[in-house]
């Protein structure tokens, strides 16, 4: 009975104890491949950060391109409404040179 | 076998004048649609000059003259090629809108609109329009009737020309001006007291010839501003370009009766075509007589059995260039009978046009502006050229800046005069400049 009882904690025990030194190893290896792929992920963020500095950089740039050519457009229409508004002015002062 | 040969033959007859009708048609189309401006002569082709005042009235018709389009210089100015082409300023300027009345781009072609409906007036004596800023004499024996045209410059707002019939019954020449008391009034807030009489010569507003009216206080006169003709400037009176006033007296007897009418929009027809000429009405005038040319266009449509373009009518309305439009065959055929605009030479001397003398360095001038910008610098100095009487004036470029010079005068008394002048009517503060070499 005894020595049964020390067979079946021993079926026991060993497949444990082997169960044990095979997840270890599973550790290590899924360790060094999560490192990997932290690292990969951590280039990742750092390209996607990169990529999106770019964009907001373009993006940035285009705006200021955007936002120039909207101030040109405006100084343009401001110097045309200035330009005819002296002329209308310059315009109003002849008529009334002209009357008697 | 014979037949089907017949068959073939007559029916590709029939699509031969059916294609050609529809050429024609499409000619026709194109005719009466023509957009003035663009010319019948390729460039150069040019016409030497066109008639600008003198007119035969064909029977039944309402539309004489024809348009014309000339190719601005440098240097030119709409006034001047409206004085030389016997246009008012303001015709001159409504059809060809956007064009810079003192610094036009030179090379642009402008239209002159040389061609008139006559007003809805009896066709004797003189009638003026004061809408459309024109003067119509009427001369004929019974058999034919002829007119002469004359741009005009009428009454401003507050001084509107009255309306109504009337007749000359004295004449003048070299007219001594009498000053009203309500313009002696004006002079004198202004600070430029007149005289109770201004005689004959450069100063007198009246010009040299004047043809005083029945209704009191009222003439049809020459100007010494002649930049003026066709614009709202005057205290009622009509007035006129020198060289008009003066065939205009000599060819109208006392008595002659004169309508002076305003009529904004004209109706009228040539060779079976209706036009219409819209101007910018005066003040206050323009809703009645709107709904008077649309009663009338709806009685001619109701007339024909057929519509009128509606469309083209409202979008001659609102564009108001002062040029007659074709909007209705009144007969079929009759759109090949629309002119296209005559294109002109430029001719070499604008009559009328102000002389600038060569610079002096023993003269007076004034300077009277001094600005960074050459069209603002070349506009003052155009303004100021125009005035009556004139005085010259010219740009002087000076690094980056433009100087508007006024001169040369002759002694310190001119030049004071027209800092004078230029500040009272252009509140223009120009500075003395005394002479180089004395």
């Amino acid at each position: 009975m005894k020595g049964t009882l020390l067979l079946i904690a021993m079926m026991l025990v060993l497949p444990v104890t082997m169960i044990g030194c095979a997840t270890t190893g599973e550790l290590e290896k899924v360790q060094a491949d999560q490192k990997m792929l932290d690292a990969k992920v951590e280039q990742a963020v750092q390209d996607a950060q990169a990529a999106k500095a770019a964009a907001d950089a373009a993006k940035a740039k285009a705006d200021d391109a955007t936002a120039r050519a909207d101030n040109a457009i405006k100084a343009a229409e401001e110097k045309e409404r200035i330009a005819d508004e002296k002329a209308k002015k310059a315009d109003a002062a002849f008529q009334k040179s002209m009357r008697k | 076998m014979c037949r089907f040969a017949d068959l073939s033959l007559s029916a590709g007859c029939f699509r031969l004048i059916a294609l050609w009708l529809c050429i024609l048609s499409l000619q026709g189309c194109a005719a009466l649609q023509s957009v003035p401006g663009k010319s019948a002569l390729a460039p150069g082709h040019l016409a030497a000059g066109i008639e600008r005042n003198d007119f035969s009235v064909a029977k039944g018709d309402d539309v004489i003259g024809r348009l014309a389009v000339v190719r601005l210089e440098k240097g030119d100015t709409l006034p001047d090629i409206a004085r030389h082409f016997g246009l008012g300023i303001t015709a001159l300027s409504a059809a060809n809108p956007g064009v810079d009345v003192w610094v036009p781009e030179a090379g642009k072609p402008v239209i002159l609109p040389l061609s008139f409906i006559l007003p809805d007036a009896p066709r004797r004596g003189i009638v003026v329009n004061v809408a459309t800023m024109r003067l119509f004499q009427y001369k004929g024996d019974g058999k034919s009737l002829a007119v002469s045209t004359y741009p005009v410059g009428v009454g401003t707002k507050e001084r509107p020309t009255p309306t109504g019939p009337t007749r000359v019954y004295r004449k003048a020449a070299r007219p001594t001006w009498h000053v009203p008391a309500s313009i002696a009034e004006d002079h004198r807030k202004k600070g430029d007291p007149l005289p109770a009489e201004v005689p004959p010569g450069p100063e007198n507003p009246l010009g040299e010839y004047a043809l005083y009216l029945s209704k009191p206080g009222y003439l049809i006169h020459g100007t010494n501003k002649p930049a003026s003709i066709g614009l709202k400037a005057t205290n009622g009176c009509m007035r006129l370009y020198p060289e008009n006033i003066e065939v205009l007296f000599n060819d109208t007897p006392v008595n002659t009766p004169v309508a002076i009418v305003n009529q904004p929009y004209l109706i009228g027809q040539r060779n079976g075509v209706l036009y219409l000429e819209v101007h910018t009405p005066l003040e206050d005038s323009g809703a009645p007589e709107l709904e008077k040319m649309y009663e009338k266009l709806r009685a001619i449509e109701k007339k024909a059995g057929r519509p009128l373009d509606w469309k083209k009518i409202r979008e001659v309305q609102t564009e108001a260039r002062g040029i007659p439009v074709p909007i209705f065959k009144l007969r079929q055929g009759s759109e090949q009978e629309v002119a296209n605009p005559l294109e002109v030479e430029h001719p070499d001397k604008l009559s009328g046009r102000p002389e600038i003398p060569d610079l002096k360095l023993d003269a007076w001038y004034v300077l009277a502006a001094d600005v960074r910008n050459e069209i603002d610098a070349r506009r003052i100095a155009a303004i100021i050229n125009h005035q009556g009487p004139p005085i010259p004036a010219r740009v002087l470029a000076k690094n980056d800046d433009y100087r508007v010079l006024a001169g040369p005068f002759a002694d310190i008394g001119e030049a004071r005069d027209a800092v004078k002048r230029l500040k009272i009517d252009l509140e223009i503060d120009g500075i003395l400049i005394d002479p180089v070499r004395k």
